[in-house]
């Protein structure tokens, strides 16, 4: 494509030499000549054609149509629903959750309160959106008036309340049996010992869902236990010394006896 | 570090000490930097017990001590320390020209500022001596321009202080004295900058302006505690903890001495018979004497003169939803008290309603307070202690029947639900 359209221009040029040529009759001349020569593009933009071709968007190859996602309003308005009920499935949120309702994660709309269904809208709350809500009473209407108390239910009923009778020491394995037959049989329960300084813990559910005494209790476990630890010297290099040299030993005694084993 | 610091202390000391001698009266200049014997000797048989400037005070050990004794440390740690090694030389003998050039300018704009107060009380006196008759508009006319003056008066007394650094120092240190304008004026914008914001926030968020009144804006600053608890607005607050009457402090931010009604409502009082929610009056106290200066307003301290209801401790029975307590500051009608034996009478604890209250009574609230109650372990002994009823109710969820039936079990369901197969089925 692009010899033919450089042919007259070399034509031309080469004329142009042969013309030189013949004044001159040399080879300095042919040299100037050549020197002279420069093929002129004609234009410096090279342009394409653009042929039909096929759109590759759009509907022209026919469009498939999903299935369908059956969205729309589930509840109709005045219509008696309970606390879970989807009233409206929708892409977006065409309907806003008024009184006693909720958004789930993909925009429905659900109830949160059993009563029956009213579709509004609220211009003092927002003024182009369009409320779904749920009323106690079927002649109830939304929106309520401006400032007025919120409608509530309890929702909820009295009982009495069930006290857990108080838990008696059933601990079987300490039992001490006194006396005899003739004067009656008493049981004893012997008193656990417990561990040094743990003398009447004071235990209580606390929120890691165990029974155990408070953090500053347990921190005052050593105090309680009279234990008394010598107060450690940064420089203190001889009691450093000594203590070293009884856990070197222990542990060497230690491995022996490991060894005989 | 601390080696060295020991090495130079004598030093250090000896040098404080020639200071000290050349600052005082009689300046005689030692040529040795050692201190004199006689001055060493007094230093060290007095030993005098460290007292900490709450101004200067950096140090932990010093800032804990001073907080023992009941003083607060001024300002943060790091001013402290920026004001300790400073020389506090007064702001006129400052040797700087720039900023001493920018001090008289802040002091021509405030005679400026004072005199234009002078004029503006000159022109209200003259308008109020007027005769009514001879200004257009006649006395309601007359009325909205001597409110308008007052107004840019007050203006201009603000305009006059708020550019005076040392105002703002004091403001900040908290020496501000309330019965000035421009120090209210302060306080305010810096209440309405976090504190009112919160309170709005959460007087929305807890229903409290459609259920307890139709609007409510806030413009006092209402902190709320009990014993040495501080509560924020609307935190949880244990049972046993509010078993005694709450202390507020209320700041007010205009001026002059007024008398405010304190009413404290739970507003979610649950009536099982008519499944809903009704509200409680658990406090009310009227004329109490408040002002910008006298803030501490402790309820447990109102006289016969002032108290209605004494006060009943927050309870909210197990299983119930929190309750909202809202402790609200009325303010009354300028110069108009209220009858406490009439409002006994009058004024049910049950039902209580501070919209009627309000209407009623012609007070304007001005400040509130909000905290919540859930049921806890001490609920019931504080219910026992007050003489309450009810500590054994327990609410439990009513059961919401279903729509639809229950589907009879059809196929290998049904097949497989009779004694038979019992062991399948847990």
């Amino acid at each position: 494509m692009l010899l033919p359209r450089l042919q007259p221009q070399l034509r031309a040029s080469l004329a142009s030499i042969g013309r030189a040529a013949a004044a001159g009759s040399s080879q300095g001349c042919l040299n100037e000549a050549f020197g002279q020569l420069s093929i002129r593009a004609a234009s410096p933009v090279l342009t394409f054609v653009r042929h039909a071709s096929h759109a590759q968007q759009g509907a022209v190859n026919k469009a498939k149509d999903g299935p369908g996602k059956r969205l729309g309003a589930k509840k109709s308005g005045e219509q008696y629903v309970i606390p879970g009920n989807i009233i409206f499935r929708q892409r977006g949120t065409h309907w806003f959750p008024g009184e006693n309702c909720a958004m789930g994660r993909d925009h429905t709309i659900y109830a949160t309160a059993s009563g029956y269904v009213k579709y509004y809208k609220d211009p003092e709350k927002h003024p182009k959106r369009q409320y779904i809500g749920v009323v106690f009473e079927r002649n109830q209407v939304l929106p309520l008036p401006r400032n007025s108390v919120r409608r509530r239910r309890l929702g909820m009923v009295a009982t009495k309340m069930e006290l857990p009778p108080v838990e008696e020491t059933t601990v079987r394995t300490d039992l001490v049996l006194e006396g005899d037959a003739s004067t009656g049989v008493t049981v004893k329960q012997t008193k656990k010992k417990e561990r040094k300084g743990e003398e009447g813990r004071n235990l209580q559910l606390r929120p890691g869902y165990m029974y155990r005494e408070a953090n500053w209790e347990i921190g005052r476990a050593a105090e309680r236990a009279k234990v008394k630890v010598r107060e450690f010297k940064p420089r203190d290099r001889w009691t450093a010394w000594r203590k070293t040299t009884i856990r070197k030993a222990k542990n060497a005694e230690k491995k022996g006896l490991g060894r005989r084993r | 570090m601390p080696t060295c610091q020991k090495a130079a202390r004598p030093l250090v000391r000896s040098l404080r000490d020639a200071q000290s001698s050349c600052q005082s009266v009689r300046a005689i200049r030692a040529f040795t930097s050692s201190a004199r014997s006689n001055n060493e000797a007094a230093v060290e048989s007095t030993r005098p017990t460290p007292v900490f400037d709450p101004a200067t005070v950096t140090s932990i050990k010093g800032e804990k001590a001073l907080m023992k004794s009941g003083i607060f440390p001024i300002g943060s740690r790091r001013r402290r320390a920026a004001l300790k090694s400073s020389d506090n030389i007064p702001f006129e003998q400052l040797p700087y020209q720039c900023f001493q050039e920018a001090r008289k300018v802040l002091q021509a704009d405030r005679e400026e500022k004072l005199q234009a107060i002078q004029k503006e009380r000159l022109r209200i006196s003259n308008l109020m001596a007027q005769d009514p008759s001879n200004i257009s508009g006649g006395e309601k006319q007359k009325q909205i321009r001597l409110e308008s003056m007052r107004r840019h008066l007050e203006y201009l007394k603000i305009q006059a202080d708020i550019n005076d650094p040392l105002i703002k120092k004091r403001f900040e240190d908290g020496e501000g004295d309330m019965n000035k304008p421009i120090y209210r004026y302060l306080a305010d914008r810096k209440w309405r900058k976090y504190q009112r914001l919160v309170i709005v926030q959460r007087i929305n968020q807890l229903g409290i302006v459609p259920d307890c009144l139709p609007h409510f804006e806030p413009t006092a600053d209402v902190r709320l505690a009990f014993r040495k608890r501080s509560v924020l607005p609307g935190e949880f607050v244990d049972s046993r903890v509010s078993e005694v009457p709450a202390r507020l402090k209320v700041q007010v931010f205009d001026k002059g001495e007024r008398l405010v009604s304190v009413v404290v409502i739970d507003s979610d009082v649950p009536v099982v018979e008519r499944d809903n929610f009704t509200s409680r009056c658990h406090y009310l106290a009227t004329n109490i004497p408040l002002s910008p200066t006298q803030t501490s307003l402790p309820l447990s301290q109102a006289t016969e003169t002032q108290l209605v209801h004494p006060w009943m401790p927050p309870f909210a029975q197990k299983g119930s939803p929190y309750h909202r307590y809202s402790v609200f500051v009325l303010q009354q009608e300028p110069g108009k008290t209220l009858d406490p034996a009439e409002l006994r009478e009058k004024i049910q604890r049950d039902g209580f309603s501070l919209r009627s209250f309000v209407d009623k009574y012609h007070v304007k609230p001005i400040g509130v307070s909000i905290f919540r109650s859930l049921w806890d372990e001490g609920t019931a002994g504080v219910m026992h202690r007050a003489g309450i009823e009810g500590a054994d109710i327990e609410f439990k969820r009513k059961k919401i029947e279903p729509l639809k039936p229950k589907q009879k079990a059809r196929g290998w369901e049904a097949r497989h639900s009779g004694p038979k197969y019992s062991w399948l089925r847990r």
